[in-house]
């Protein structure tokens, strides 16, 4: 039972840092179209930065502050001087220009960092055990969900209660929309991909000390994001959210009665969604 | 006879209701025009029928069969040929590619890869008859989307008519056309239409009661009234709601 | 008299290609094959992506399902022979084709493209993990190349000149096919798919059954290439089958030579083909680091050059590519033509002003 309990508040931890970042990128294809195959990398650029800040600095608190920034900078910048650039050419130049970016990021962080794994240990105050209901759990994961919850209440709070939370959302739901409303539609694009790369760098450094930095981060955090959109279906934050938290809780319970094929697992269950229901669970149907 | 007969056809838009009790009978062989101010639910009556939609309520029969819920492909090869409202060609293919697609479609060519489609003798000399009547020939070469806009509009409802349907179903053709390019038009659907069974939707009155033989007036999503020309333009109700205003 | 030239072109062509590996030798002429098989991997990617419209970020599915059939049908069948072995190949990857697109052929766009990146993704982990039967990272080996068995009449070996002669003879033969099958009536039938898939559905023609096919036929012929390359390397291991370069390098030299063309994929693959040999032999590196030197303390010029592997110029290419050149050169060449038309025929169509 109490084995049960720890899988699954690993389960919420991971499904939270996974939500982080796939909300970012359900945002941004929702509001603009572009799926951001970068996104993932940006989330791994972020871990670096982080354990760079910690190497000079040795505080995990500047780290969590100094690197998002950087990354959500990093991301502005590409969308101000690539992404707007290919609009025209269409949705696939925009898909294979990310993936461009993709790659730089991936090989430029190897040819900085070396391949090797970084550790990144919590800070002090976070790396003790503490005790709910009779399980020791690891303080900095609670931590982590805390973080997390956190940054999901800011966001509901902006998008629900503010006028570029109401712009944003109107967007999402219909391209067409902010055109219709005279809108600076760039400024509010380069705050949502700023504020997407922002959460993906948050997740990035928080997950650090749980997973290591390596150059293998993007990959394994990248294809369980993807998922987490297509099943929830494009666009769709409660259902990013919904399937994020049951990707993680799949994950963490398939590891400890599965093992061998806990990562199938994920696919598994997006190929029996999609084949029941193409657009994803809360997706729009394509007209 | 009726070749299209739709039984109180409703349908909403996510509660916006748009079409209410439809009940349209096309007779075999006749022009019949629909008629109706903006947002009256024109376009979404041709689209319920043609297989966009499937409506929220009612049934569809065509040629005594009932369509309802089939898709477009299915209708269209039942003999149901429509053309858009807002022009939607094969922008990047050349005129004469496109209206080569229609007459594969009307000869049933839909999986063969087995010869050379420019080899096909009597598909490119029925496309070039086409496109001859259509007055479309110089231009062939010339991608679709590059094409003026009134000879652009000539290709979409040359699409619909070279499949050659039992039925076609016209949305404002001459939609967005010059006085000039509407009359040209006129004569064109004339043409090639005759004999045939056409639906029509069209706001300039001067082409509906040239071509028409029968007027369907749609009015917030109803029926206002069906009937000849003529009894159209006597019904009060009709120039109440429709005509009148575009007398004053 | 134009006739007479396109057969002398024809036969110098068959000459150059008879010729070509007592002229250059082994390691050319496999340089060539691997050409060859990234040609027509980039030209079954393209079926797709220009003339469907449908971007794969998956592609390396199905080479790598055409691989590992061709690798695994030799390991367990004795004595097979090499065309049935590239033949299972291709029908593994027609085969998944066939499984995955009633998944696909509903959603175009985005969407596709990210279902075919998980889907690769999922096979990529499952050879890693199926590993008694992939071998894993270590991959399988094909070991000795099969014979050539017509018939049992006659039995050619496959040295590595004949084998040289066999890829080359049966790519030659798949794009010519693929060539045409965009000429035929279905070709047609795709290409106003890729521009209006609606009014293709008003036309009366299927578009799921249509982009099925398509779809399978492109797969089938990514599998060829794939059982080829594996033929050619002797070994296919997860990393050369499914990985998510492998998917990324058709897309990158279809963007090359240009989506709007036949041909222009296979110039794209020679690109491609160049620039691998380029930073694989470690000439581009040299190069690199010698410039950087000139302006460079030769420590930093070492770094500097250090960033520059091959992934990172692949995402260079990829984004200036995309960028500069989204027509690619085929695009480029059609576009001065245009120019040059409109110039000559006056008064062409002009869009008025409504
Ligand atoms: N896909 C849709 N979703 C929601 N509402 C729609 C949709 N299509 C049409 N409508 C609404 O249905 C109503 C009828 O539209 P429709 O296009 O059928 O009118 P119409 O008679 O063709 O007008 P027009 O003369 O301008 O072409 C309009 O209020 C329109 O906003
Ligand atoms: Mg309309």
């Amino acid at each position: 039972m109490e084995a049960y309990i720890a899988q699954g508040m690993h389960g919420l931890a991971y499904g939270m840092v996974l939500f982080l970042v796939a909300s970012g990128l359900t945002l941004v294809l929702g509001m603009m179209g572009v799926l951001n195959m970068a996104h993932v990398n940006f989330f791994m650029l972020s871990a670096y930065l982080g354990y760079q800040v910690v190497a000079w600095t040795g505080s995990f608190w500047l780290a969590l502050l100094i690197a998002p920034l950087l990354t959500a900078g990093a991301g502005i910048l590409m969308e101000r001087f690539l992404l707007k650039k290919v609009h025209a050419f269409g949705p696939m130049a925009e898909l294979i220009l990310t993936m461009g970016v993709a790659f730089i990021i991936s090989d430029g962080v190897k040819a900085v960092w070396g391949t090797q794994n970084l550790p990144l240990s919590p800070p002090g105050s976070l790396s003790v055990l503490v005790n709910i209901a009779g399980v020791q759990y690891p303080a900095y994961r609670l931590f982590l969900i805390g973080l997390a919850v956190a940054i999901l209440l800011l966001m509901a709070l902006v998008l629900y209660k503010t006028r570029l939370g109401m712009i944003v959302r109107a967007a999402v739901a219909d391209a067409g929309m902010v055109d219709a409303l005279g809108i600076n539609v760039p400024l509010v694009f380069m705050t949502v991909f700023g504020a997407g790369t922002w959460m993906a760098g948050v997740a990035g450094v928080a997950i650090a000390p749980i997973l290591t930095v390596s150059p293998g981060l993007a990959a394994q955090m990248g294809m369980d994001a993807f998922i987490v959109i297509i099943v929830g279906g494009f666009g769709s934050l409660g259902g990013a959210f919904l399937v994020a938290i049951l990707c993680g809780l799949l994950s963490a319970f398939g590891v400890q009665f599965l093992p061998q094929y806990a990562s199938v697992l994920l696919f598994v269950f997006m190929a029996v969604v999609l084949a029941i229901k193409p657009e994803g669970l809360f997706g729009e149907k394509e007209s | 006879m009726n070749i299209l007969e739709t039984r109180s056809l409703s349908h909403n838009f996510d509660g916006l209701r748009v079409l209410t009790d439809v009940n349209l009978n096309v007779l075999q062989g006749e022009k019949h025009a629909i008629i109706g101010p903006n947002g009256a639910g024109k376009t979404t009556l041709f689209n319920i029928i043609t297989g966009t939609y499937t409506p929220s309520q009612g049934k569809i029969f065509f040629k005594d069969k009932d369509i309802t819920g089939l898709g477009p492909c299915n209708i269209q090869r039942r003999g149901m040929g429509r053309s858009f409202q807002i022009t939607s060609t094969f922008d990047r293919l050349n005129a004469f590619q496109n209206i080569r697609l229609a007459v594969l479609s009307n000869r049933k060519i839909r999986f063969n890869f087995l010869r050379f489609v420019d080899k096909m003798t009597d598909v490119s000399l029925e496309t070039i008859d086409i496109l001859k009547r259509l007055n479309l020939f110089d231009d062939r070469h010339f991608p679709a989307g590059v094409l003026s806009y009134g000879k652009h509009r000539c290709l979409e409802i040359g699409m619909a008519l070279a499949t050659n349907p039992d039925l076609v179903m016209l949305d404002e053709p001459a939609a967005g056309m010059s006085a000039e390019e509407t009359h040209t038009a006129v004569e064109l659907i004339q043409r090639l239409t005759e004999g045939k069974t056409m639906v029509i939707i069209e706001h300039d009155m001067d082409v509906v009661f040239k071509l028409a033989d029968r007027i369907t007036v749609l009015h917030h999503g109803t029926i206002l009234a069906t009937g000849t020309p003529e009894e159209i333009k006597a019904n009060e109700q009709v120039q109440a709601a429709y005509l009148g205003r575009l007398e004053e | 008299m134009k006739r007479n030239l396109i057969w002398t072109l024809w036969a110098a062509g068959v000459a150059a290609v008879a010729l070509f590996p007592h002229l250059f030798g082994v390691y050319y002429a496999n340089a060539l094959i691997l050409f060859a098989v990234w040609a027509l991997f980039a030209v079954s990617l393209n079926l797709l992506l220009g003339f469907t419209g449908l971007l794969s970020f998956g592609h390396a599915m199905y080479f790598g399902t055409g691989a590992y059939g061709a690798a695994l049908a030799l390991n367990h069948i004795k004595g097979l022979s090499i065309v049935p072995a590239v033949i299972i190949g291709m029908i593994a990857a027609v085969i998944l084709a066939l499984l995955i697109a009633p998944l696909v052929v509903r959603v175009s766009g985005t969407a596709f493209a990210m279902l075919h990146l998980a889907f690769a993704q999922l096979l990529y982990v499952l050879a890693l993990k199926l590993r008694s039967i992939t071998g894993g990272e270590d991959g399988i080996s094909i070991y000795p190349r099969p014979d050539l068995n017509i018939f049992g009449l006659l039995r050619i070996e496959m040295n590595d000149q004949n084998f040289f002669y066999f890829a080359v003879i049966v790519i030659a033969a798949a794009l010519s096919f693929l060539w045409f099958f965009t000429k035929t009536p279905f070709g047609q039938i795709m290409v106003g798919m890729r521009d209006n898939s609606k009014r293709i559905g008003y036309l009366g023609f299927k578009v799921t059954y249509t982009k099925a096919v398509v779809y399978a036929v492109s797969g089938g012929f990514a599998g060829l290439a794939g059982a080829i390359y594996a033929l050619l390397q002797s070994l296919i291991s997860t990393n050369d089958a499914y990985s998510m370069v492998v998917s990324v390098y058709p897309i990158m030299m279809v963007m090359l030579g240009g989506v709007l063309s036949y041909f222009g994929p296979i110039v794209g693959a020679a690109f491609f083909a160049l620039i691998d040999e380029w930073i694989g032999s470690g000439q581009f590196q040299q190069l690199l680091l010698k410039l950087l030197s000139l302006l460079l303390p030769s420590s930093l010029a070492q770094r500097v050059s250090d960033f520059f592997q091959f992934e990172m110029i692949l995402g260079l290419i990829l984004v200036l590519v995309t960028l500069y050149w989204p027509l690619g050169l085929a695009g480029f060449i059609a576009l001065q033509r245009m120019r040059w038309q409109m110039r000559r025929v006056s008064g062409g169509p002009q869009r008025s002003a409504t």
